[in-house]
């Protein structure tokens, strides 16, 4: 038996329209979840300060989605100017923080292109990976001390 | 001088026949693709050497050869017909295998689906070609491009065809700079090859910890035939990403993926004994198995593409190329096309998350075919 007709009549039409749906389903579902595991790993391990500080805070307004620093026009181009700027941040984060973190902190005050600056960051060695996903801050010194002391 | 007349008519030399002749040619190409043109030589050589060892005639009767019950090669070839060298190879790929990429980018994980269906077309070529449905499934598998996996879908529908798909399955995989750039370039433009990707987030060690364990429990409760496949394949990783089970890891990723490589594709390349191997069958089995790689890699490209129209972030369609399983080759494969558009684009660690996806695709296929074929 060959052709359409073998297709037929050994159910091949219905085999592959169902295997492609099944595989395709399976691996849309662990996509999907895998895609928010590092939310929920995120969600999960938000330290208990940050909870009660927001818990605090809830009571008299809903401060988190809204700009809480204010930032010059002109936005420097000076890595270490720009990472002076980032600095409040950082400090409100704690001694270690996540990545995606201080990206939504950014964005959420209208810092602009924080991916990019976060990956200059890396690159010029002020955002420190600590394992885990985990990063520290390590400001550059250069004039930056300086500054925060005036500041 | 009849002890010495009996002799001689039980030496390979009175006893060889053409097909012996073909398929010693044939493993001597492997020998000569793996040690000389590097292509894919963990491979081809074991199987090459094998098909050398399969290929000497001998006396019927001596328990000499694979399919001789009471031979060595026949004990050895046990771990092929059961299944047992492919699990093994999964534990050790899963050792072996980042999924850093895929956990940082999870929608490419849809172009290493979209490439899986080129079995499902060679399903139904082959069935078109009068192929039964068993033979059918186990010829569809070398769509996924993974050796082991077709294997072990073979072995269990249709271990007559072990050598034929388990040859066609490792000759396409060894030839992907061959066959995959030409498709890659004639479905793409130069501005689709341009596409830069975006720079991968970096992975925590908890998610790399985590997803083994949530995607073996995702894909097996969904086709619980892969279990042999993906069980081990994701056990591999967890030991690796665990932490605390270095020394398992280290193991599965050398020295037991490489015991069971050895013994794979000797006896695989043994098992090609001429007057077995050479039907029409195996004729068709090659064809086949051109068509399903092809039709693997040109839709996944295409899907791609059509991603493209529904994503503001466009991704560079090459790497659907690369959602079929041969790891890392066709990733390489769609780094080098990439690049040879444009030297600074770096394709590399997004390719891989298409081909680890690929092999979860491909393992999941055999087990939806496996449970389609209980019963026929």
């Amino acid at each position: 038996m060959y052709g359409l007709h073998a297709i037929a009549v050994h159910n091949g039409w219905a085999m592959a329209l169902a295997g492609a749906l099944i595989v395709f389903s399976g691996l849309v579902v662990l996509s999907f979840a895998i895609s928010q595991l590092h939310k929920i790993l995120i969600f999960l391990e938000k330290k208990p300060v940050h909870v009660d500080r927001d818990q605090e805070t809830s009571d008299v307004e809903p401060q988190e989605d809204k700009p809480w620093l204010s930032l010059p026009k002109q936005f420097p181009a000076d890595i270490k100017e720009v990472a002076r700027l980032y600095k409040p941040l950082v400090e409100e984060l704690g001694e270690t923080f996540y990545l995606s973190q201080l990206y939504e902190m950014s964005k959420k005050n209208g810092f602009p292109h924080p991916h990019i600056t976060l990956t200059a960051f890396r690159e010029s060695k002020i955002l420190i990976p600590d394992g885990d996903g985990v990063f520290t801050w390590n400001p550059p010194t250069e004039n930056y001390d300086n500054e925060n002391v005036e500041g | 001088m009849e002890l010495f007349y009996q002799f001689l008519s039980n030496t390979g030399y009175y006893l060889a026949d053409y097909r012996n002749v073909i398929m010693i040619v044939v493993g001597s190409l492997f020998l000569y693709l793996g040690t000389a043109k590097h292509y894919e030589p963990l491979l081809l050589i074991p199987i090459g050497f094998g098909i050398l060892v399969g290929n000497v005639p001998f006396f019927k009767g001596f328990g000499l050869g694979i399919y001789e019950s009471n031979s060595v090669l026949h004990y050895l070839y046990f771990g092929v017909v059961t299944g047992l060298y492919p699990s093994i190879v999964f534990l050790g790929l899963g050792a072996m295998t980042d999924f850093s990429s895929l956990l940082a980018r999870p929608t490419l994980m849809l172009l290493g689906a979209a490439a899986q269906m080129g079995i499902f077309f060679t399903l139904l070529g082959a069935l078109a070609l009068g192929f039964l449905p068993k033979e059918a499934a186990s010829i569809a598998i070398i769509g996924g491009a993974d050796g082991p996996t077709s294997i072990f879908l073979t072995a269990k529908l249709a271990p007559h065809l072990i050598g034929p798909i388990a040859i066609a399955a490792y000759s396409y995989m060894a030839l992907i700079p061959v066959i995959q750039p030409p498709i890659m370039r004639l479905l793409t433009t130069r501005e689709d090859r341009l596409i830069r990707m975006r720079e991968l987030r970096e992975v925590s060690k908890k998610e790399r910890v985590i997803f083994p364990a949530l995607a073996v429990l995702l894909c097996c409760f969904l086709a619980p035939a892969s279990i042999p496949l993906l069980g081990m394949f994701f056990f591999g990783n967890f030991l690796k990403e665990c932490g605390v089970t270095e020394r398992l890891a280290q193991t599965a990723r050398t020295a037991i993926i490489d015991t069971a490589t050895i013994l794979l594709g000797l006896t695989v390349g043994a098992s090609t004994q001429g007057d077995v191997f050479l039907t029409p069958k195996s004729v068709g089995i090659f064809l086949l198995g051109a068509v399903a790689f092809s039709i693997a890699t040109s839709s996944g490209v295409i899907f791609a593409k059509i991603m493209n129209l529904f994503l503001k972030e466009k991704i560079n369609p090459l790497l659907g190329a690369a959602g079929v399983s041969a790891v890392p080759g066709s990733a390489r494969e769609v780094h080098l096309v990439g690049q040879s558009e444009d030297p600074e684009n770096y394709l590399l660690m997004h390719a891989m998350a298409c081909n680890s996806s690929g092999v979860i695709g491909s393992a999941i296929c055999a087990g939806i075919l496996w449970s389609f074929m209980v019963g026929l």
